[in-house]
């Protein structure tokens, strides 16, 4: 193994352990790994823009193949930075100005048709099946009939202009049913995907536990635990050193 | 008893999360080999794939970073590995620009595996800037949208990208998504003008939001959180990370279950009123 993917290894598993000792309570380690990863994380991004978006997307074909065109993104992209210059500041409106209109213009028709009309349409289906047989109502059609009710009654449960009485609160009551479901699953598909974190987390942290990785989690999680023990006694004796509140 | 409800409440949180540790680790050391059931959608996405002529062109949009690859990191090693065992080819890319490495690594592991060469088999175009505005980008010209793929070569040159101008000539694009831009941008901004056909995979997280897509038929095909990875890895008779990490899934999925039981229990028990 090269030293660069046991150094990795090492480095992977004292920062998880850094994090997860938040689960004791706020501590230096925690602030450590954290303050790492906001950095690391910026460096890295910083480093792929530049590289991949200035260097290859602009000043290559700029500079080498001349593409002209690009001069534009890149007076508009300049015009942005002119924020911090105070009596050039307004003309950074000039490239938020072409960003809104291109976005909204781009996004509102799309976005309409894909989760409006598209939606509304698939709502819009038969209830039963008319076929040579006659009519035929399966688990297909069933399905078609809730989506209905849950569209309907979750309409009416939003619709506000209309008090909520008699035969429309029952209606709305179906409604919120059918959103506590809703909710329901959204939650528990969000267990789902924070215990995959945890699952993929701990599967790492289990395979630099072995020799190969010289036991790193081991080590590191011993020195992580004694660190905090320690750091724990610093505070409990600070706390008992302090001055009680008012006194001088 | 009621005292013992009372106690058992104002437990401290902390012995929840070494219980939950116990829980994860375990199965992870000793798995139970739980069945996995393959679900409707999860079908679907591999028999689109099964469909495929060789040769066939296959989008893979890796839109994720490292903070979802326990999510996804497995889905994209099993739709690489069926992609390659069927002979596609294979374009892959991302729309996040911290998942850059990650993807440019696990393709190019999945095509090592596979004996498959770079360039002709498949190609990395890297990180595509703009979010919506790069699949646009792509719908009009691939060679505009990227004029070298990652490891700087010419597009336009590339045996993998013969007869693929746009995204009009994709035969099947998938997205592993963790959130924005992802499946549903390929949606909006992709499939919607260009009609290819879409499908992909998410965050367990964000998998809510995409059934109605798939129910409406507007996606082709989901892999929804590590629950849809392993039906994969089934479908393919390939036991990987997600296959041996859905035994310590269902397990602490059977201890928040008690939990939420047990404290509703005490709750009852200890006659609270608030």
């Amino acid at each position: 193994m090269s030293l660069e993917t046991l150094c990795g290894a090492w480095l992977a598993v004292g920062l998880s352990l850094c994090i997860y000792s938040f689960l004791y309570r706020d501590n230096p380690f925690f602030k450590l790994g954290e303050h790492i990863f906001v950095g690391a994380s910026v460096g890295y991004l910083l480093v792929i823009t530049y590289h991949e978006v200035m260097l290859k997307k602009l000043a290559v074909p700029l500079i080498e193949q001349h593409e002209w065109r690009l001069i534009i993104p890149l007076i508009l992209g300049l015009l942005l930075l002119a924020r911090f210059l105070p009596r050039l500041a307004w003309t950074s409106r000039l490239t938020f100005a072409f960003i809104l209109g291109v976005s909204s213009g781009v996004a509102i028709p799309r976005l309409l048709s894909s989760f409006v009309l598209q939606q509304v349409q698939g709502t819009l289906k038969p209830l039963v099946t008319v076929g040579p047989a006659g009519i035929s109502f399966g688990l297909a059609e069933l399905n078609t009939v809730l989506i209905l009710i849950g569209v309907v009654s979750v309409l009416v449960y939003f619709f506000f202009s209309v008090e909520h009485t008699g035969s429309v609160r029952r209606v709305a009551r179906v409604g919120s049913c059918f959103l506590m479901i809703s909710f329901g699953a959204a939650f528990g598909y969000t267990v789902m995907a924070r215990m995959s974190l945890l699952i993929g987390r701990f599967d790492e942290l289990i395979l630099y536990a072995t020799p190969e990785y010289g036991y790193a989690t081991v080590w590191l999680l011993g020195l992580v635990t004694g660190g905090l023990v320690w750091w724990q006694r610093r505070v409990r004796q600070a706390e008992t050193q302090a001055p009680p509140d008012g006194a001088e | 008893m009621r005292e013992f409800a009372v106690r058992l409440l104002q437990l401290d949180r902390r012995f929840i999360f070494v219980l939950m540790s116990v829980v994860t680790v375990l199965p992870l050391l000793y798995p139970l080999g739980l069945p996995v059931r393959i679900s409707p959608e999860t079908r679907q996405l591999y028999d689109t794939l099964e469909r495929l002529p060789e040769r066939s062109v296959v989008l893979l949009s890796l839109d994720f970073d490292p903070a979802s690859k326990p999510e996804l990191y497995p889905m994209t090693v099993s739709l690489l590995r069926h992609a390659f065992a069927r002979n596609l080819r294979v374009v892959a890319l991302t729309l996040w620009p911290a998942g850059t490495s990650m993807a440019e690594s696990a393709v190019t592991h999945g095509a090592e595996e596979a004996g498959k060469r770079d360039g002709t088999d498949y190609v990395f175009l890297g990180y595509g800037p703009g979010e919506a505005n790069a699949i646009i980008n792509i719908g009009q010209s691939l060679t505009n949208a990227f004029p070298t793929d990652y490891a700087g070569r010419k597009t336009e040159a590339l045996p993998v990208l013969e007869g693929v101008r746009s995204l009009r000539d994709i035969d099947y694009a998938l997205s592993l998504s963790a959130g924005f831009p992802g499946l549903d941008t390929w949606y909006v901004y992709g499939k919607e003008k260009y009609g290819f056909e879409l499908g992909g995979g998410c965050t367990a997280v964000s998998a809510p939001k995409f059934y109605p897509l798939l129910q409406t038929g507007q996606i082709t095909g989901l892999l929804g959180g590590l629950r849809g990875a392993a039906e994969y890895e089934t479908l393919l008779n390939q036991a990987g990370k997600a296959t041996a990490g859905m035994d310590a899934q269902s397990a602490t999925h059977f201890l928040i279950i008690g939990l939420i039981i047990v404290c509703n229990v005490c709750y009852l028990l200890s006659g609270r009123k608030e």
